[in-house]
Order: structure tokens, then C-alpha cells, then sequence
């Protein structure tokens, strides 16, 4: 089974393994019967398992199951065998979810909210010859149709990410002369980038890295805490799904960071690709360009009448320009119209810098794909990197180019199709952060009314060096 | 056969340990060797024998599995199962380490040198193949160019086209892969299916029209570019297999290695022998035939590991073992 994980998760540990690799080290937790070890297993012909004892008497085995959470926690390896990694995030789930929520009283039905990401957007979009709103507009009306209650946009959220960086970058920035890991600041909305730099370089790595929450994340916050306490709900009777261009998402969402250990529930409860949206609507037997348009909800989503509203700067996020646009103006007093972005040493390493009096006052980096992500972090290890921020991404070509965006049709190129969800992801209409109203006023409301402390939990996460297992007995040959 | 294979001097190059791989320089005055003794020996001719002229002994903290002469022949770079690269550099007798490459996640089972020298290709058991360049100010810089994940498991070997920038690796998945260079990135551009088990070794003619592959199914393969049906611009390329050898070699065969001045062919056994082919004259160049030219069926008491033609003089071939031994031969070709 060849995995769908972006080209740098898969090269750490990762195993096509059908089953989990060799090198998983969860103990299974089996309960201890009493008496002789003697016993018998017997498979019966649905491929159960059970062990027959000495008196004739049959019990039936569990299975022993590696859970998302399971392999995060653990460093023995990642396993791309979909039925242990996929059995809890699927479309599969989202069904027995709504179908539960039909069958279910009132007590125990959930609020379903689906959290759609614009890369998601546009590459449906382009599948199905639609604009980019015209498609969030179609999805809204499919998803409510399938019984879910609201669809949210995650570039309102994103806002956040891009504000939170902003600062976050400025005030490293004023303390680089004490604190020598303050930059380059490394962004971190990411998770095949932020999983690699956990498990492979560790602690010299994670001071660089952002520690501002990513688009999906700040959603998580905003629906299981602002949204929960306003309608007066549990975050665990909120089952809230996100739509994004790759699988690394979902192990994202399965941190143990990202979990709400007081309600028991994640904050993201489930990630589906675009792909699989696809194979949703194929499911119902509609294209999306058939179902008729909802009205979008504008509770969670940056929304201009009936037009979905974007970012400026790069497909994955516009991390460098918001950062380098606002540090200009913060720091330096310059007002940056346009980012003159110099291609290095191939078309995934880009450069932009802002010079005063012919000196160089910030240098800033778009480092995409594992090789480039290399250079970076060997670089910085030997000190010469030259970098204040770079925006990482595990994929060539950013987000748009994600391992679970939709893939061309038979007759149709990579390159081409890739253009075409770059181009519609373009047409919708950049918002400046620090003018967003509506996320100006959930500042205001809902985080200066938690206080600094719960405020940063909400914004902000941490990262965890993972020790590599070095049992001898672990090597596979 | 009236040829022949005269052992010229048999040596212990890594005591109480395996001898991986031996490469000649381009010059052909010195030999590099490496093993399991985590060692890297520089041997040298003093007359009729051969001297160990440098050790280096601190490169690497587990097995050296092979190691690769630059074109210019000042750099030697070692492939480790510590997981590293390391770049050497040649100060007359003695050799400094210039900077260690790091990135692959486990064993590095090979380097090769690109013909232009400002490339060097490694492979891994963690099943990806690395490209490096070198900075044309630094020699100290290496940056990865490209890594490309073609194979599904344990890459074994990578070797260089003798002229052009085009590479070939060949894995534990029974595949060889052939990459070039497209927009600023290295692609696989064709896979060649045909062996039945794990390809440890490739070798390219002295022309580069055709690669040899050796395998654990006891089978050498000769494949040779050809045009894709149809005949498209830009499409990618197609290697047919040509002509496999196959009877020949009791076991594994591990190593193979075309000769540039002769163009006989020459490969290391798990059976401990050593065997050189020779290409039949008359055959169509589309369907070439080799024969088994000259044998030495216990040339090391334990499997052969790598053998290694001589860049300068005709007939001189080196080969080493598990037993830890280097063996050095003469091949006469009666014809």
C-alpha cells in the first residue's frame, strides 16, 4: 500500500508495511486470565479469533488495535497501513456519525460543523468547473444536505494564524540579541514538516519553530471553545470535521496537544482530503456542480456577500508575505506594496528581502519540499543560515500541490491541473488581517475575556522532541 | 576457454572483518578499501606488492560499505551504515575529512561520483536516492539537490553514466531505476523489471548504451536504451533487456564490473567465484551474447563482495571478500 503522506513524513520511519511495522513497540494490553496457560486458539471462518480452553470453553480474542494517538506517542515508526491509521478519520466515520445523530435522542445527537480549507476549495473547484466561492457555496448546501448543521471557512481562522505569527515574529525579532534560537523563525502550520523536525532533529530544531497554532488548529479552538460556550454546549457534543489538501492533517489533528482532556474530545474530531470529498459525492451520485448553492454561514468564515474571501501571498497560507509586510512596517517604518520573490536554487526556494541604505535589513525564505527543507535545517545547524523567517512546507509546491488534493483525470496533466487550482485560488479576494473586523471583535469578546494564559493555550501549541528507539532488537535487515 | 585469471597477490585488507568494496583511483595508483572494521585503507603498489599507505580509522562509527574516487581523483567519499556521507579530501599521503552529509535516515548503502564531479548520487535502505552538488566556491558545501523515492525498498547501488548526467539505482525490490534531470529536478525516468530478486550491482558499457545489472537471482541482466513506441519528443525513456546470463553463477551474484579498455565483463559471486565474460563478436547489437570467458571458482573462501577493473592497464582486476581479503588479478584473453 503506497502511502499518501507527504514525501517528508514518509521518510521518517515510515513503513508500507500492510500491517504495523515490525518495529511498533505498543504493549497490548492484555488481561491476564487466571489458571494454566494451556489453551487452544481457534480462527473461526469470519476470521474471528477465539481461544478454546481446557474445559471446552471459547472466548473471543480482541484484536489488538494501534490507534492515530498510539503512533504519535510512540517513536518505534509510522505505520501507512490505512486500516490502522485511517479507521478513525475517514468519510466513513463522518457517515456513522450523521446517521447516529438521525437514530439518536435528543441527549445524544452532536452537533456536526465542517471546516472547509480554501486549497480544499480550489482543488474541487477545478475538478468540477466551478469558481472557487461558487464551489464553497455547493459544498455548503451538500454537507447540510448530508445532515450537517454549519460549514465554516478556515481562512477566517487562518486570520488568526496570520496575526498570531505576526506578533510572534516581532517580538523574537526585538529579542534576537539575548536569545540566540529567537530566529530564524520557522513557521509551523505545516504538521509533515513539524513531524519530521520533531522526530529527526529534535530539540535543536523546535526553538526556531512558530509556536502560533495552524489554520486547522485555531478552527478547533474557535469551535470546540468559543463556539461551544456560546451555544451553550460540551465540546464533546460538537463533532467538528475539517476538509484539507493532505493526510498529514489528520495526524495533526490526533495530537495529544490538540485534545481536550477535561471534555474528552479532540479538538478536531475528524480530517477528510479533498479526495475524499470526492469520493463522497460519487457516493451520493452528484457532481458538485449539480447540487444547488447554499448561502454561506458567516459565523466562522471571511465572507463578502456571497463571495469567500482569501489571503494575499503564497497557496499555503501567505505566511511570508503577512509576516514580511507587517515586520517592514512594525520594525523598519516601510510600507511594502508588492514582495519581489528571488527563485534560488530551484522553483520550491524562494527569497525575499527589504534593504535600507543598500543593507539588508530582512531576509526571508520559502523553503518547500523535503529537499529544500534539508538545506534549510543543515544550514542552520552549521550557523549559516541567513535567514529571519522562512515559510516550510513538506510539499513541492506548497498546499495546493497536497497529497490529498483531487487528482487529475485521465486525460488530464499534473502541471496543468496544478495551474488551474493555483489560478482559482487567486481569484478570491485577499482580506488584510489586521483589518478583519469580525476577528477583531472575537479578540475583543472571547480571548481578553479568558485571560493571557488560556488566551495562548487557544492560540498557541508546543512541540515534542521525539527519542529515537535505539533497541538493536527493533532493526529490521 | 583459453583465458585465463592468475592471482597476482592475495592480502587481508580489514583483519577480522568483512572487505566490502575496493575502488581504484582514476589514475590507477592507488586502491581504496573498505569494511566492517569501520576502516577505509589507501593501498599502494611498491613493486610487486601492494602497501596500505593511509588508514582512516575515525570517519565513520559503524561498517564503511563502499567508497568512491572523484573524477579529478583528489576526493574520496565514503557510504556508511551510520547513516552518513563522508567527503575526504587528499593531501599527498594523508586524507581530511572535508564534511560529513547527513539526511538519509538509515544504512547509506552507496556513493558514486557524477562524471563532471559537481555530483554525487547516495542511496539508502531507507529507500530513497539523494543527489548532492557541490558548491562551486565552497569544497566543503554540499547541498541536496534532489531526493527521489522510486524504489519501494532498500536501494542497494547507484552508479553514474560514463559521459552524460543520467543515473541508475537498483534496490532490494528487483528494480533498477534510470533518473535525469527535468526542470530543476531529478525524476526517475524509467524502471527496468525483469530480475527476480534483489539487484545489488549495475555497471555501464565503456559507450554508456548499455548497463549491466547483477542479481540475487543468479542472473546478469544487459539492458539497452531504446526508442518508446511511438516515437514521441520528450517522452519518457525505455530500456529493454537484452540478453540475460543466466546458469553461470551458483548463487548471489553481488558485483559487476565492465571493463573500459576491453569491454569484458566481469562479476563477484556469493559462490566465492570470480567469473569474466566476454562479448561474443558476431552477435546483432540489438540482441548482443556474452560467454563465460574465464572462471575462478574459489577465488576467496567466502562470498566475493566487489570486483574492480583496473581504469589504466588491460586485464587488471581486483576483487575482495567477506573473509576480509583483497585479491588481485591478471585476466588473459587467449583471442
Amino acid at each position: 500500500m503506497v502511502s499518501q503522506f507527504s514525501g517528508v513524513l514518509q521518510l521518517t520511519d515510515l513503513d508500507d508495511f500492510i500491517t504495523p511495522s515490525q518495529e511498533c513497540v505498543k504493549p497490548v494490553k492484555v488481561e491476564k486470565k487466571q489458571g494454566r496457560s494451556v489453551a487452544k486458539i481457534q480462527i473461526e471462518d469470519d476470521g474471528s479469533y477465539f481461544q478454546v480452553k481446557q474445559d471446552g470453553g471459547k472466548q473471543k480474542l480482541e484484536k489488538a488495535k494501534i490507534t492515530l494517538n498510539d503512533c504519535l506517542a510512540c517513536s518505534g515508526c509510522i505505520t501507512s497501513a490505512e486500516s490502522v491509521l485511517i479507521t478513525q478519520q475517514s468519510h466513513e466515520e463522518i457517515y456513522r456519525v450523521l446517521r447516529n445523530n438521525k437514530q439518536a435522542g435528543v441527549a445524544e445527537q452532536k452537533v456536526v460543523v465542517v471546516s472547509v480549507s480554501p486549497q480544499s476549495r480550489a482543488s474541487l473547484a477545478a475538478r468540477y468547473g466551478l469558481s472557487s466561492s461558487e464551489a464553497g457555496r455547493r459544498l455548503t448546501a451538500f454537507f447540510k444536505g448530508l445532515g450537517v448543521h454549519h460549514v465554516f471557512d478556515t481562512s477566517f481562522s487562518r486570520t488568526f494564524s496570520l496575526l498570531e505569527s505576526q506578533r510572534e515574529f516581532v517580538e523574537r525579532f526585538h529579542r534576537k540579541e539575548q536569545d540566540k534560537q529567537a530566529l530564524p523563525m520557522l513557521a509551523s502550520a505545516c504538521p509533515g514538516w513539524i513531524c519530521y523536525a520533531e522526530k529527526t532533529h529534535g530539540e535543536f530544531i523546535l526553538p526556531y519553530v512558530s509556536s502560533t497554532r495552524s489554520p486547522q488548529q485555531m478552527m478547533g479552538s474557535l469551535v470546540k471553545g468559543f463556539f461551544a460556550g456560546q451555544q451553550g454546549l460540551n465540546p464533546q457534543q460538537i463533532y467538528h470535521v475539517t476538509v484539507m489538501p493532505c493526510y498529514d492533517k489528520k495526524l495533526e489533528a490526533s495530537r495529544p496537544d490538540f485534545y481536550l482532556e477535561e471534555a474528552d474530545t479532540r479538538e478536531v474530531d475528524c480530517v477528510i482530503t479533498s479526495g475524499e470529498v470526492v469520493k463522497m459525492l460519487e457516493e451520493e451520485k452528484v457532481l458538485l456542480s449539480d447540487v444547488e448553492p447554499a448561502p454561506l454561514d458567516t459565523m466562522f468564515s471571511s465572507v463578502c456577500g456571497d463571495e469567500l474571501l482569501g489571503h494575499a501571498g503564497s497557496g499555503s497560507g501567505g505566511y511570508l508575505h503577512h509576516v514580511f509586510t507587517h515586520a517592514a512596517r512594525q520594525l523598519f517604518g516601510e510600507e511594502v506594496k508588492e514582495l519581489t520573490y528571488k527563485t534560488l536554487k530551484n522553483k520550491d526556494f524562494q527569497e525575499v528581502t527589504l534593504e535600507r541604505d543598500g543593507v539588508v535589513v530582512l531576509r526571508f525564505a520559502a523553503t518547500y519540499g523535503f529537499r529544500n527543507i534539508q538545506n534549510l535545517v543543515q544550514k542552520l545547524k552549521r550557523g549559516k543560515s541567513p535567514y529571519h523567517f522562512v515559510e516550510v512546507m513538506a510539499c513541492p509546491s506548497g498546499c495546493l500541490n497536497g497529497g490529498g488534493q483531487v487528482k487529475p483525470l485521465p486525460e488530464q496533466n499534473n502541471k496543468e491541473l496544478l495551474q488551474q487550482v493555483e489560478d482559482l485560488y487567486k481569484e478570491e479576494r485577499p482580506l488584510v488581517p489586521e483589518e478583519d473586523q469580525h476577528v477583531a471583535e472575537l479578540y475583543q469578546s472571547w480571548l481578553q475575556s479568558v485571560g493571557e494564559e488560556r488566551a495562548r493555550e487557544l492560540l498557541h501549541t508546543q512541540y515534542h522532541a521525539v527519542d529515537k528507539a535505539t533497541n538493536g532488537l527493533l532493526v529490521k535487515w | 576457454m583459453n583465458d585465463t585469471v592468475a592471482l597476482l597477490q592475495k592480502f587481508n585488507a580489514h583483519p577480522d572483518s568483512r572487505c566490502w568494496y575496493v575502488a581504484w583511483n582514476p589514475k590507477g595508483t592507488l586502491l581504496a578499501s573498505c569494511g566492517g572494521d569501520r576502516a577505509i585503507r589507501i593501498w599502494g603498489r611498491e613493486g610487486d606488492s601492494w602497501e596500505c599507505k593511509t588508514l582512516l580509522q575515525d570517519g565513520h562509527q559503524r561498517t564503511v560499505r563502499k567508497v568512491a574516487w572523484s573524477p579529478c581523483g583528489n576526493y574520496l567519499a565514503s557510504a556508511s551504515f551510520d547513516a552518513t556521507t563522508c567527503i575526504w579530501k587528499k593531501k599527498n599521503d594523508d586524507f581530511e575529512c572535508l564534511t560529513v552529509l547527513e539526511g538519509h535516515e538509515n544504512e547509506v548503502k552507496c556513493v558514486a561520483w557524477a562524471p563532471s564531479g559537481n555530483l554525487l548520487a547516495t542511496c539508502s535502505r531507507d529507500k530513497s536516492v539523494w543527489i548532492w552538488e557541490v558548491d562551486e566556491e565552497n569544497e566543503n558545501e554540499y547541498e541536496c539537490v534532489s531526493v527521489v523515492n522510486s524504489h519501494t525498498q532498500d536501494v542497494k547501488h547507484v552508479v553514474w553514466h560514463p559521459t552524460q548526467e543520467l543515473l541508475a539505482s537498483c534496490s532490494y525490490d528487483n528494480n533498477v531505476c534510470v533518473y535525469k534531470e527535468e526542470d530543476d529536478d531529478w525524476e526517475c525516468r524509467a524502471t527496468l523489471e525483469g530480475h527476480t530478486s534483489t539487484v545489488w550491482g549495475l555497471t555501464f558499457d565503456p559507450s554508456g548504451q548499455r548497463l549491466a545489472s547483477c542479481s540475487d537471482d543468479c542472473t546478469v541482466k544487459i539492458w539497452k536504451e531504446c526508442q518508446p513506441e511511438g516515437g514521441q519528443e520528450g517522452t519518457d525513456v525505455a530500456w529493454k533487456c537484452v540478453c540475460t546470463l543466466s546458469g553461470f553463477h551458483g548463487r548471489t551474484v553481488y558485483d559487476i564490473a565492465w571493463c573500459p579498455l576491453t569491454g569484458a565483463l566481469a562479476t563477484a559471486c556469493g559462490d566465492d567465484g570470480v567469473r569474466v565474460f566476454k562479448e561474443d563478436e558476431t552477435a546483432d547489437p540489438d540482441q548482443p551474447a556474452f560467454s563465460l570467458s574465464a572462471h575462478v571458482p574459489k577465488a576467496h573462501t567466502q562470498d566475493v563482495n566487489c570486483i574492480a577493473w583496473h581504469p589504466k592497464e588491460a586485464g587488471l582486476l581486483v576483487s575482495c571478500s567477506d573473509n576480509g581479503e583483497i585479491a588481485v588479478w591478471n585476466y588473459q584473453s587467449g583471442v
